[in-house]
């Protein structure tokens, strides 16, 4: 009876989200054909410069670029491509965007993965402290730092680090070293400073937000049965207020990773030179060069999409409450 | 323990006090409370809300929020231990499986996202020698006894599929898990509709013959007293005011609350045009009235109540009073 | 007869006796809340320094190759340079003068001008693209929550794949596209950043509908407008001006990061512009690194200490 009726969820969770993904796509679409600079003026600027007939330029890349049709040809033609996975050609490198993104996501993958575990877990853990340990100086001093990492701007953070522990210090290299085999320590330690500058800000809002969920649920009545039953309080504490605590949680984390963690990664990739899919997208805003910068935020944005989808589906299974039979 | 000496005294509570220290000064939730459990009787504390027996009944087993609150003086025997000031680990070894606990509200007793299952049978698991097989047999039986029918089934359900007299009867359930000698049970049929009612205090008359269980029984509810109660403590601003069994808390009331109590219990038989009820409100905690905390309200209230709290007099074997009217 | 003391009713709202009493016990239970307070201040602050601060500075804009690099007041660095006539390194002290009291940097602009400078664009920035967002939020959480049914539908829909997009990179592509100007900056993120506030002000709006205290209104007679006016609109304006004080922060830090990266308005020296040329200066102006970013940060935590403050000073459920 339950299981039925969760794939029956799932399915209708999926269909949604594919009408979100083509909503996604429209506007996007829309913004670039919409934009005074078009692909062509922007490309067309920079051959001037080296000195080819605009004319016959002009013609060419629209051409090119299919411009002269129709727009909804246009608009079919780009939704044909972007689902064969034929992302455009970025012209400043010189491959497709497909490929540059296979080459780069890796590297946002591997820092947005690693903050990621980071903030959550110790996040996690000082937030059921802090919450337990309610008005002592303990739980006043971690809520006062969250404050000031959620305030913290990133990407200063990032500089100061790098001012203090690589130019003072001497600790860490001031760039990211490409060389370096992923899976090695010295990559790790050549993480350490990007995962602290993007973890940072996660971590405190974890903190509070793992605090408020836990303090909603501290006095709750089932939480005296529980130890009226004799429970020692670390169950108290890790299986039944935290089993309820885990519900909100989990929504507000999902929340925020769209809004804040592809910022902030995007951002300290640039800081420390970590070539990722946001370095990229960077180095292609200053290159004009149009496929990529709109190819890593559709990329970001389906990401999200599917972070979303996934987190709707392990919610169902956290909360028996929802699950109507 | 001597089997078949009703006259044992199984719990003595002396002279409890709990306060509660907040930013907004001192609430004396419980100021001065005495009584004894005996084996085999159903004791009811009586009294309307902020009178502290939910506290009392809370501090038994030292399970308020203990940030705010405190027991400040008093004891709490049971098997000759102190309760108030006993090491948690005796503390935990003793809830659950000695002195069971059962909560207000049934609503929110339980946890919600956890299985019936899962919390009948990690009590169990906890206290008693058991492997998770027995446990669930011996779950399901006492399901059985409680009445809840496809008690297998119930098992694997979560609190928001039962109804609230299901879920009353489950947390009756839990709180019998681990065969404890008393069972606090707070206001258990307060939130509940009439039929209901019926059903839970006949549940609980059975355990009291059957299984010969101590029970605390707390309510507001006077009727529900004179149907199940032996002896009554009649509580009134953080203190008990009045100790009688049951006839004669009914029919010889001599503190004026008590007997205010009484004359609100509309007569079906009689018709009136208002219905009686004791003028004024009940006191808050934090702003207790001088003296007497009754006075205010008192029809008979004597020039000496505002100023001198009332001593504790003992009019007979089994009845005590506090109250100037007699001392 | 009671002695039941006035103290209890001392800290009830006195929800009659209109708005003025209301925003004075608000006020009253803001500034109980220290951080608050001094959120509000250090604004204030900021808002006088955005304002007449220019009068009091250089132009920021103003390039002096001889003064370049200079320390702010009180410390002294030293600088090696290579002197083309001798061949060899010529070490210097060099110490900051209350000429430029915080310094310049590698051009030999004055640094307080450009923090000024950064402040003005920062609360221009942070009040205006809050200022659409939020109206473009409320407008659509309002719209959706009363006219419901398919427009409900359509704009949460439509909501919802605006929320998809990563804040950020929408932003970045956006500006991109649409060239970095200031006021267009301010437009984009205004124009990304309502989706939180129309989730909110629907729900609130939702939930309004149906609460007591307006159906208990209806009951009494009241029409709807006037049920809209007295009841709904005041409870949600203190829900929209706590959110209008926690985006802010954000809205602040995104026109800083756009700058940052290079999609700032190259005309006006803002913080995140400061920042971005400090980073490739630590080894010899790191001042030109930490300034900008300790006014962003005091900013960002000002608004955050006063926001939450107002959240708890309008929050019924809690003691203040």
């Amino acid at each position: 009876m339950r299981k039925s009726w969760l794939r029956d969820y799932i399915i209708k969770r999926l269909l949604y989200s594919i009408v979100i993904a083509w909503g996604i796509l429209t506007i996007t679409f829309i913004l670039v054909r919409v934009g005074p600079s078009s692909p062509a003026d922007k490309y067309l600027a920079n051959l001037a410069a080296k000195g080819h007939d605009p004319a016959q330029v002009i013609a060419a890349i629209e051409a090119r670029y299919g411009l002269d049709k129709p727009i909804l040809q246009q608009y079919g033609e780009y939704m044909l491509n972007l689902l064969q996975g034929n992302w455009g050609w970025s012209l400043s490198t010189s491959m497709p965007v497909m490929e540059l993104i296979k080459r780069h996501w890796i590297y946002s993958f591997q820092l947005i993965l690693l903050s990621s575990l980071f903030a959550a877990v110790l996040g996690i853990l000082i937030g059921i402290y802090s919450a337990v340990r309610q008005y002592t100086k303990t739980d006043y001093a971690f809520t006062f730092l969250s404050f000031i990492g959620i305030s913290i701007p990133n990407f200063w953070l990032g500089v100061m680090l790098i001012l203090i522990f690589s130019v003072k210090l001497g600790i860490f290299k001031t760039y990211y070293d490409t060389t370096l085999p992923l899976f090695s320590l010295a990559n790790l330690k050549a993480l350490v400073l990007p995962v602290i500058t993007l973890g940072t800000g996660m971590l405190a809002a974890y903190v509070r937000y793992t605090r408020s969920a836990m303090l909603e649920n501290l006095r709750k009545p089932f939480v005296v049965t529980a130890r009226a039953k004799g429970l020692p309080e670390h169950v108290v504490i890790g299986k039944h207020v935290f089993r309820n605590a885990l519900l909100p949680l989990v929504t507000i984390i999902m929340f925020d990773l769209g809004s804040i963690v592809f910022g902030g990664a995007y951002l300290t990739e640039i800081v420390f030179g970590i070539p990722g899919l946001g370095q990229v997208s960077f180095n292609a805003i200053f290159a004009n060069d149009y496929p990529v910068v709109v190819a890593i935020t559709l990329i970001g944005t389906l990401v999200v999409l599917l972070v979303n989808l996934t987190t709707d589906i392990i919610y169902t299974y956290l909360d028996p409450r929802i699950r109507y039979d | 323990m001597e089997t078949g000496n009703i006259d044992a005294i199984v719990l003595r509570v002396n002279e409890l006090r709990t306060y509660f220290f907040t930013r907004r000064g001192v609430i004396k939730a419980v100021d001065g409370v005495s009584f004894e459990l005996r084996r085999g009787e159903c004791l009811c504390l009586v009294g309307e809300s902020g009178c502290g027996k939910t506290v009392t009944a809370l501090s038994i087993l030292r399970l308020f929020d203990s940030p705010p609150g405190r027991i400040v003086g008093g004891t709490v025997c049971y098997n000759s231990t102190d309760l108030t000031t006993c090491s948690p680990q005796q503390l935990r070894r003793i809830r659950g499986k000695e002195i069971a606990l059962i909560l207000q509200e049934a609503q929110s007793a339980l946890n919600p996202v956890l299985t019936i299952g899962d919390q009948i049978i990690e009590q169990m698991r906890l206290h008693l020698p058991m492997d998770t097989n027995e446990a669930r047999a011996k779950a399901v039986r006492l399901l059985r006894e409680m009445g809840i029918p496809s008690a297998e089934d119930v098992l694997g359900y979560y609190p928001h599929q039962l109804s609230g007299g299901m879920k009353q009867r489950v947390l009756v359930a839990i709180s019998l898990s681990c065969d404890p000698r008393v069972l606090i049970a707070d206001e258990p049929t307060t939130a509940v509709d009439v039929t209901i009612k019926a059903q839970i205090l006949d549940m609980f008359r059975e355990l009291k013959e059957k299984r010969q269980m101590s029970i605390i029984f707390i309510t507001h509810d006077l009727g529900v007293v004179a149907e199940i109660g032996d002896r009554a403590v009649i509580m009134y601003g953080g203190k008990d005011v009045e100790t009688a069994p049951i006839p004669d808390i009914i029919n010889f009331p001599k503190h004026p609350y008590t007997m205010g109590l009484l004359e609100c219990l509309p007569d079906v038989a009689k018709e009136v045009e208002r219905l009686n009820s004791i003028p004024g409100m009940p006191p808050d905690p934090s702003y207790l009235p001088s003296g007497c905390a009754f006075h205010p309200r008192c029809p008979r209230a004597l020039d000496i109540c505002p100023r001198q709290e009332p001593p504790l007099v003992q009019l007979s074997k089994e009845h005590k009073v506090r109250c100037h009217l007699y001392g | 007869m009671t002695e039941t003391p006035k103290a209890i009713a001392k800290d009830r709202a006195p929800l009659s006796g209109g708005g003025l009493r209301l925003i004075g016990y608000y006020w009253r239970r803001l500034t109980r809340n220290r951080l608050a307070v001094f959120g509000l201040a250090f604004i204030i602050f900021l808002a006088l320094v955005a304002i007449i601060g220019p009068f009091f500075t250089p132009d920021p804009t103003e390039v002096d190759f001889e003064a370049k690099n200079l320390p702010p007041v009180g410390f002294t660095i030293t600088h090696s340079t290579y002197d083309i006539k001798t061949d060899q390194f010529i070490t210097t002290r060099v110490s900051g003068n209350w000429k430029h009291p915080l310094g310049t940097d590698r051009k030999g602009r004055d640094m307080l001008a450009m923090i000024v400078s950064g402040a003005r664009v920062s609360l221009q920035v942070g009040l205006l693209a809050t200022g659409i967002a939020i109206i473009i939020g409320t407008i659509i959480g309002v719209m959706s929550a009363y006219l419901g049914d398919w427009v409900d539908n359509a704009l949460m829909r439509f909501t919802d794949v605006m929320m998809t997009f990563p804040f950020f990179l929408l932003l970045v592509l956006i500006v991109f596209i649409f060239g970095p100007s200031l006021a267009f900056i301010v437009l984009a993120i205004g124009l990304t950043g309502w989706t939180g506030t129309a989730r909110m002000v629907r729900s609130e709006s939702l939930s309004l509908r149906t609460r007591e205290f307006v159906m208990a209104a209806k009951a009494l007679g009241a029409g709807d407008g006037w049920v809209v006016f007295r009841h709904l609109i005041p409870n949600v304006i203190s829900l929209i001006i706590v959110i209008a004080t926690l985006s802010i922060p954000g809205v602040i830090l995104a026109e800083a990061a756009l700058s940052f990266i290079g999609l700032g308005d190259p005309t006006v020296p803002s913080w995140g512009i400061i920042l971005e040329e400090g980073q490739h200066s630590l080894t010899t102006a790191w001042w030109v690194a930490v300034e900008p970013g300790i006014m962003l940060f005091l900013t960002v935590l000002a608004f955050n200490f006063l926001g939450d403050g107002l959240r708890d000073a309008f929050d019924p459920k809690s003691s203040v």
